[in-house]
């Protein structure tokens, strides 16, 4: 399951959270992108990176400390979309 | 099912794009003024402008801080808007990534679908179907001097656009800091137009490129005549690009970012200088006018502020003019103040305060 931030569920049809099959985190927003076509631009730049502040979190690990978006996703799991904290933006939260 | 947002034939509406989102400031006589918004509130909106070509549709670069920079568009003043089902986004895999959408740019009037915008890192996006779908420029990113432009402080934004009124084959675009270019096959090929404009920063004050063109306007009624706002001084060209002449003649600084004209009366221009602090020079902030295409400049200070403490600063797409004769003229400021004049400049009010930093202001009369 991938669960959404505020900002993005417009986008998902006002869910909060969308259950995808994958084997990785990659192949879980690819299976998002594809259900939601345009999802991935909101998460990863064209060079395929993850944006520089948003952060995906299996669980409570944070994909950047783990293997990024290759990093393995156990059945069952939950991955944490969330921006970082940069101050001030409640407005957008 | 909400109503339809609607405003009388001759209002004059402003699109006010600030750093926490877009505002809509309205007018029928142009003393009074309603403000509406913020729509898309929170977002960097760097400009926005209603295209009247497709039933006032109304276009927002919108730079999110965290999911991605969208051109959105709205058919009902923002109540409600969509997003693009192709978005501006360099090829995946290409090596480069959207930073921000600068600008967007409405076509020509026989082209009514077609929109352009200007990105960073610097590259000229086209909408054929207005604002739906949006495809790179590749002539422009194959330039053979691509790899080789630098940005200014801003970013390496392309920052303006400018499109022949009557040649499909003719356009203009403003990058900082590399300098104006201009196609004459469509978009296929891109050469530089700066001959004659400094760039006091690098070693060789008139290289071929390298200058940091802030805001490029096309004269209304001569296509081969454009004006340049620059970071070294204020500019004209009467033959398309080829060569521009300096005209910042009495100003008291060369260095501003925004530039307007008067659309009846176009050797009427407006700019906005500041000193190295990046505000008003001295403590009158000042709006400043030529009848005479640069020659010689008016200050324009009635209604505007004076003090010690009045330090203010208006960004590249921060003025415009509107169509009435005598022409309205609107500075907004990077501190959120937005001032009017309906009297071509010569007096002066504030309409807004305590908004977001004003990064644009466009008007349009419906």
């Amino acid at each position: 399951m991938i669960r959404l931030p505020g900002p993005l569920r417009e986008r998902a049809g006002q869910r909060a959270a969308v259950q995808v099959e994958a084997a990785t985190v990659r192949e879980a927003l690819d299976a998002l992108d594809r259900r939601f076509p345009g999802m991935r631009f909101c998460l990863c730049e064209e060079t395929g990176r993850l944006r520089p502040y948003v952060n995906v979190f299996l669980e409570t690990e944070n994909i950047r400390d783990l293997q990024g978006l290759e990093t393995p996703v156990p059945d069952g799991a939950t991955l944490h979309v969330l921006h970082s904290v940069a101050g001030g933006v409640g407005a957008v939260a | 099912m909400p109503v339809r947002r609607t405003y009388p034939k001759g209002t004059v509406v402003l699109a006010v794009g600030t750093k926490r989102g877009l505002f809509l400031l309205t007018s029928r006589d142009r003393r009074a003024w309603r403000a509406d918004g913020p729509h898309l509130a929170g977002r960097r909106v760097f400009h926005a402008v209603l295209d009247a070509r497709n039933g006032a549709r109304l276009f927002a670069a919108d730079n999110g801080d965290f999911y991605g920079s969208f051109v959105r568009y709205s058919d009902d003043f923002g109540r409600t808007w969509k997003d693009p089902v192709r978005p501006i986004a360099f090829p995946e895999g290409g090596g480069l990534a959207l930073k921000n959408i600068w600008i967007v740019e409405p076509g020509r009037a026989d082209e009514p679908k077609i929109v352009y915008a200007g990105t960073d890192p610097a590259a000229l996006f086209t909408s054929r179907d207005a604002g739906r779908t949006w495809e790179l420029n590749e002539g422009l990113q194959r330039h053979h001097t691509r790899s080789r432009w630098q940005p200014g402080a801003g970013g390496l934004c392309l920052n303006s656009i400018v499109v022949h009124p009557t040649n499909p084959r003719r356009m203009w675009v403003a990058i900082s800091a590399v300098g104006v270019m201009r196609t004459d096959d469509g978009g296929q090929t891109w050469t530089f137009c700066n001959k004659g404009t400094r760039a006091d920063f690098l070693p060789e004050k008139y290289p071929e490129f390298g200058q940091c063109v802030h805001r490029l306007i096309p004269h209304p009624g001569n296509p081969d005549v454009l004006y340049q706002q620059n970071h070294c001084g204020v500019y004209v060209t009467t033959n398309a690009g080829n060569s521009w002449t300096e005209i910042g003649g009495n100003l008291p600084s060369d260095f501003g970012f925004p530039m307007a004209l008067d659309p009846h009366h176009p050797a009427t221009i407006y700019t906005v200088v500041e000193d190295e602090t990046r505000s008003n020079v001295g403590d009158q902030f000042t709006v400043y006018r030529s009848t005479d295409a640069g020659r010689r400049w008016q200050r324009l200070t009635r209604g505007l502020p004076k003090g010690r403490t009045v330090r203010l600063g208006v960004l590249r797409a921060g003025m415009c003019t509107d169509t009435h004769d005598p022409c309205g003229v609107y500075v907004g400021t990077n501190t959120g103040q937005l001032f009017a004049s309906r009297n071509r400049g010569d007096s002066w009010k504030m309409i807004a305060d305590y908004l977001p930093p004003i990064y644009s202001v466009a008007a349009t009369v419906l």
